[in-house]
């Protein structure tokens, strides 16, 4: 009798935590995931409906990372005709209580390629919210997975989906002066990891550009650090700028033509720019401080960056030519390493004080500051694509260091898991 | 008491520095002796007193003790206008790692900078920073690579 009674007040105490969870998101879209169908018939229409059914797999899993949406699991036997992905029976995915609805196909092409379509649906008002269709490699269906994803959320919120981009980072493994370090990048949820140097000499600050197609990180193998940018289809590399000047923290802009950067000259370092292509840099700073870590705004016509000129690490922001600059931060304790969002809004940074280093936000005009990390020793926040997360690098109380993402809501950061070590990430932009 | 056993600390640590250079604090400038680099690595250090100076923290100005070492580098590198060294600078432990690079580098700038004022070819001396990537932060060390 009295077990009894435990249990049931401990079930009653899961079904309140439950439901204090479910009223803590009401704003998550329930979201139907059907199998993909597909067109083709016999063998080949059974091979395509099993990648159909992988897709639908990865986006749920996708979508359920998201603190908006709310997928139905995805089951086999929730299938559908060919027809049926342009006029879908609605009633079934209402009183499944689904508020929206994923749909598309998988058709063979005679090349060997694959063409996904996904479709998403608005349940209640019964009208098409938006569509895509697009042409993969047999092997590339955890993109189009991504792509589908993102059509979905983008749909749903109006923010992009950060399922079809990519993470590079610094992997790191050894201690002390043996440390090696290798440039690392995989998709977003893990998928795909590579290194795409080999770890016989020390590099840093990897950055992914807008495209995908380059990469410019820090590396030490002229004894010195210095940009070197290399393209990620041929891995052929090329120094950022001609000379034996030290070059570091470099950021592309937003579209991918221009490279801001720092460069020492004397002891004096100060902002530069050029082309992502090649040209001459031109001097954006002149102060005698340290100016470092530029990052442009998203449409491109001003950059953040830190400056100790006032006598402490603050946060500046000028616009694209260098003229105008303003200091931001006057919140007490040093500020460093901004990076603009990808929406505008925000500028994400890292904050030294008295108790170790932490990563927040503040707005481009110095408004509405907040913490977001408790520290010691965070840093280097990177954008995720949909400017509601951050990706950090975290050093623990036994050295070790690792990567964590956190949201801007407030909750707790989850780490991100890697094979080891690791720091500096750049989160990049959705790939087109 | 304690001032005792500090001042016998001081004298046990200078008489091993001594002890693990017994011959070369004899070999004069004047030896014309063809010497490896290794060699010429420990000549270097024992004339200057040292290969390292210390900052401040955030820092890059040179105090004293580190103007002395510069000075007796500079002496030896005027006399070995052969050799090639550079100056590698190290940023501080809680700086973040950007900000670390350029102190390292405005560390090294310096010392290079005071070495250059003493006479010694600009091209004899290049710089380096290792900001905050490697043990051994808030100084800089004169390196000698040929």
């Amino acid at each position: 009798m009295m077990n009894r009674l435990i249990l049931s007040a401990l079930l009653l105490g899961a079904a309140t935590a439950a439901q204090a969870q479910q009223s803590a998101t009401p704003a998550a879209t329930v979201i139907a995931v059907p199998p993909l169908t597909s067109p083709d018939e016999g063998t080949k229409g059974n091979q395509m409906l099993a990648v159909g059914f992988q897709i639908s797999q990865l986006i749920e899993t996708d979508l359920k990372q998201t603190s908006e949406l709310m997928p139905l699991p995805s089951r086999r036997d929730d299938y559908y005709s060919y027809p049926e992905v342009t006029a879908p029976s609605l009633y079934k995915w209402r009183t499944a209580h689904a508020k929206a609805l994923l749909m598309g196909f998988v058709r063979s092409r005679s090349d060997g390629r694959l063409t996904v379509g996904c479709y998403v649906y608005d349940v209640e008002k019964g009208r098409e919210l938006a569509r895509k269709g697009f042409v993969i490699g047999p092997n590339d269906w955890r993109r189009a997975a991504h792509k589908c994803s993102g059509l979905a959320y983008t749909a749903i919120t109006g923010a992009p989906g950060i399922f079809d981009s990519r993470i590079a980072y610094v992997a790191e493994s050894g201690i002390g002066d043996a440390r090696s370090r290798r440039v690392a990048m995989m998709d977003s949820d893990g998928y795909g990891h590579r290194y795409l140097t080999a770890g016989d000499t020390m590099v840093l600050t990897p950055r992914i550009s807008p495209n995908g197609s380059q990469l410019a990180y820090v590396s030490f193998a002229e004894g010195k650090p210095s940009v070197r940018l290399a393209d990620l289809d041929t891995n052929q590399q090329r120094p950022l700028v001609a000379g034996d000047a030290i070059t570091f923290a470099p950021r592309y802009s937003t579209d991918g033509r221009r490279i801001v950067f720092s460069m020492m000259q004397g002891a004096n370092s100060d902002i530069y720019v050029i082309g992502a292509t090649g040209g001459i840099p031109q001097r954006l700073t002149t102060s005698p401080g340290v100016d470092t870590d530029p990052s442009f705004s998203p449409d491109g016509s001003k950059i953040v960056f830190e400056s100790d000129r006032s006598g402490s690490q603050q946060l500046y922001v000028m616009n694209a030519d260098g003229t105008g600059q303003r200091r931001i931060s006057f919140g007490g304790g040093w500020y460093a390493s901004p990076e603009w969002s990808p929406d505008g809004g925000m500028i994400a940074f890292t904050r030294r004080g008295q108790d170790g280093r932490r990563i927040g936000v503040v707005k481009p005009d110095g408004t509405g500051e907040r913490v977001l990390t408790s520290g010691p020793s965070d840093e280097g926040a990177s954008w995720a694509p949909s400017s509601r997360e951050l990706l950090f690098q975290r050093v623990a109380a036994t050295g070790r260091t690792a990567l964590y993402r956190i949201t801007l809501d407030g909750s707790e950061p989850r780490p991100i898991t890697i094979p080891q070590d690791g720091s500096d990430p750049d989160w990049s932009g959705v790939m087109d | 008491m304690r001032r005792a056993i500090l001042l016998f600390t001081a004298i046990a640590i200078a008489s091993v520095a001594e002890a693990q250079l017994p011959f070369l604090s004899k070999r004069g400038p004047a030896q014309p002796v063809v010497q490896g680099i290794d060699a010429l690595r420990a000549d270097f250090a024992a004339q200057s007193g040292g290969t390292t100076v210390y900052f401040g923290n955030d820092s890059s100005i040179l105090g004293v003790p580190a103007r002395t070492m510069l000075t007796a580098q500079a002496a030896w590198l005027r006399r070995h206008p052969e050799v090639v060294v550079r100056v590698e600078g190290y940023g501080d432990t809680g700086d973040t790692r950007d900000h670390a690079l350029a102190v390292g580098a405005k560390r090294a700038e310096e010392a290079r900078a005071y070495l250059v004022l003493l006479g010694v070819p600009a091209a004899q001396v290049s710089t380096s920073s290792w900001g905050k990537e490697r043990p051994g932060l808030g100084r800089a060390i004169t390196v000698l690579v040929r």
